[in-house]
């Protein structure tokens, strides 16, 4: 199992390649406490596909593990875990202790 | 080399894509639920169940690690079951929708991933003539396919920002396995309803494939060509 630090990495590797494919200035040196997905956030709904994708299939390559980030929990969760990157972060370590 | 998916390669029109392709030096990435028949340095098999999540995405994992990308996915694995409405069991309408329509998206879905790169992927889907014509004894058979229809449609529009097409091809009645038991007068009353009254041939089904992969086809998407003239 990962340790939390490992994943935060990983998550702003995949954050700020996104940043560049996307042109998106504010994520292209995103820290933990970038905001993502959400009123104030810099992602389109596009680029969050996209980034999650991406940040599964970095999961699975570099954890060997095959999570479903965007999950019925994720969806009817009352505090979206793509508002950002601290809590995205909590997602991945949920659904790889599950 | 570009790299082309193709599902239910065991057989029949599957089989044929997936040579045609070869013969065109491309990579072909085949699977069936049973082992390969196809020999070739250039064709990979993957024998799972195409509605067994967990098995696509294995899949999909081991295509990005081989060849990196997928230019293109035929989702050509398919199953029908004629059969009257009133003595169809749940247990085959099951089977049908899982292979037919779970099948056919988990595809799209893992290998439109992998596609993301190229900016030019092709997913083609297939359909029957069965759901425009509203064939009896297809119930089923054709309902999956409408359902093929609308997420055909539907992610068209969702992978347009990725560039890649969705399209689907409906062929007429094909000497294969799915028709083998088919009364000789219900496949005459059948080619009766088409304007062009022939059995179809797997290169009818290979034109409309070439024509949706084509580069030249990327302002193409979220149709549905049925062959035979039916619509």
């Amino acid at each position: 199992m990962p340790d939390r630090s490992e994943i935060e990495t990983l998550v702003l590797e995949s954050v700020r390649l996104l940043a560049e494919d996307f042109e998106i200035a504010a994520l292209q040196s995103a820290d933990a406490s970038s905001t993502l997905y959400a009123s104030t956030g810099s992602l389109d709904s596009m680029a969050l596909v996209n980034l999650i994708a991406d940040i599964e299939e970095a999961i699975d390559e570099k954890f060997g593990a095959s999570i479903a980030l965007a999950d019925e929990k994720a969806m009817s969760a009352k505090n979206s875990p793509f508002r950002d990157v601290s809590s995205l972060v909590d997602a991945i370590i949920e659904r790889i202790k599950s | 080399m570009k790299t082309i998916v193709i599902t239910g390669t065991r057989k029949g029109i599957g089989q044929a894509l997936a040579q045609h392709y070869l013969n065109k030096g491309w990579n072909v990435a085949g699977c069936s639920r049973g082992d390969a028949s196809i020999q070739h340095e250039h064709y990979t098999h993957f024998s799972l169940d195409v509605s067994d999540e967990e098995a696509v995405v294995a899949m999909a994992r081991t295509l990005k690690k081989q060849f990196g990308q997928v230019d293109a996915l035929l989702n050509n694995a398919g199953i029908a079951s004629m059969n009257h409405a009133l003595l169809t069991p749940a247990s085959t309408v099951n089977r049908i929708l899982q292979t037919n329509v779970v099948g056919t998206f988990l595809f799209c879905r893992e290998m439109a991933k992998l596609m993301r790169s190229t900016k030019a992927g092709r997913i083609i889907n297939f359909t029957t003539v069965a759901h425009p014509l509203n064939l009896e004894g297809e119930a089923i058979y054709a309902a999956s396919k409408a359902a093929v229809e609308s997420l055909t449609r539907i992610l068209a529009r969702e992978l347009a920002e990725l560039q890649i097409t969705v399209n689907a091809i409906g062929p007429t009645p094909i000497e294969t396995d799915l028709i083998r038991g088919v009364p000789a007068d219900k496949m005459e009353a059948l080619l009766q309803r088409q304007a062009i009254r022939r059995m179809g041939e797997v290169k009818d089904v290979i034109n409309a494939v070439d024509f949706f992969i084509r580069p030249e086809s990327d302002f193409i998407t979220g149709q549905v060509i049925y062959l035979g003239g039916v619509n």
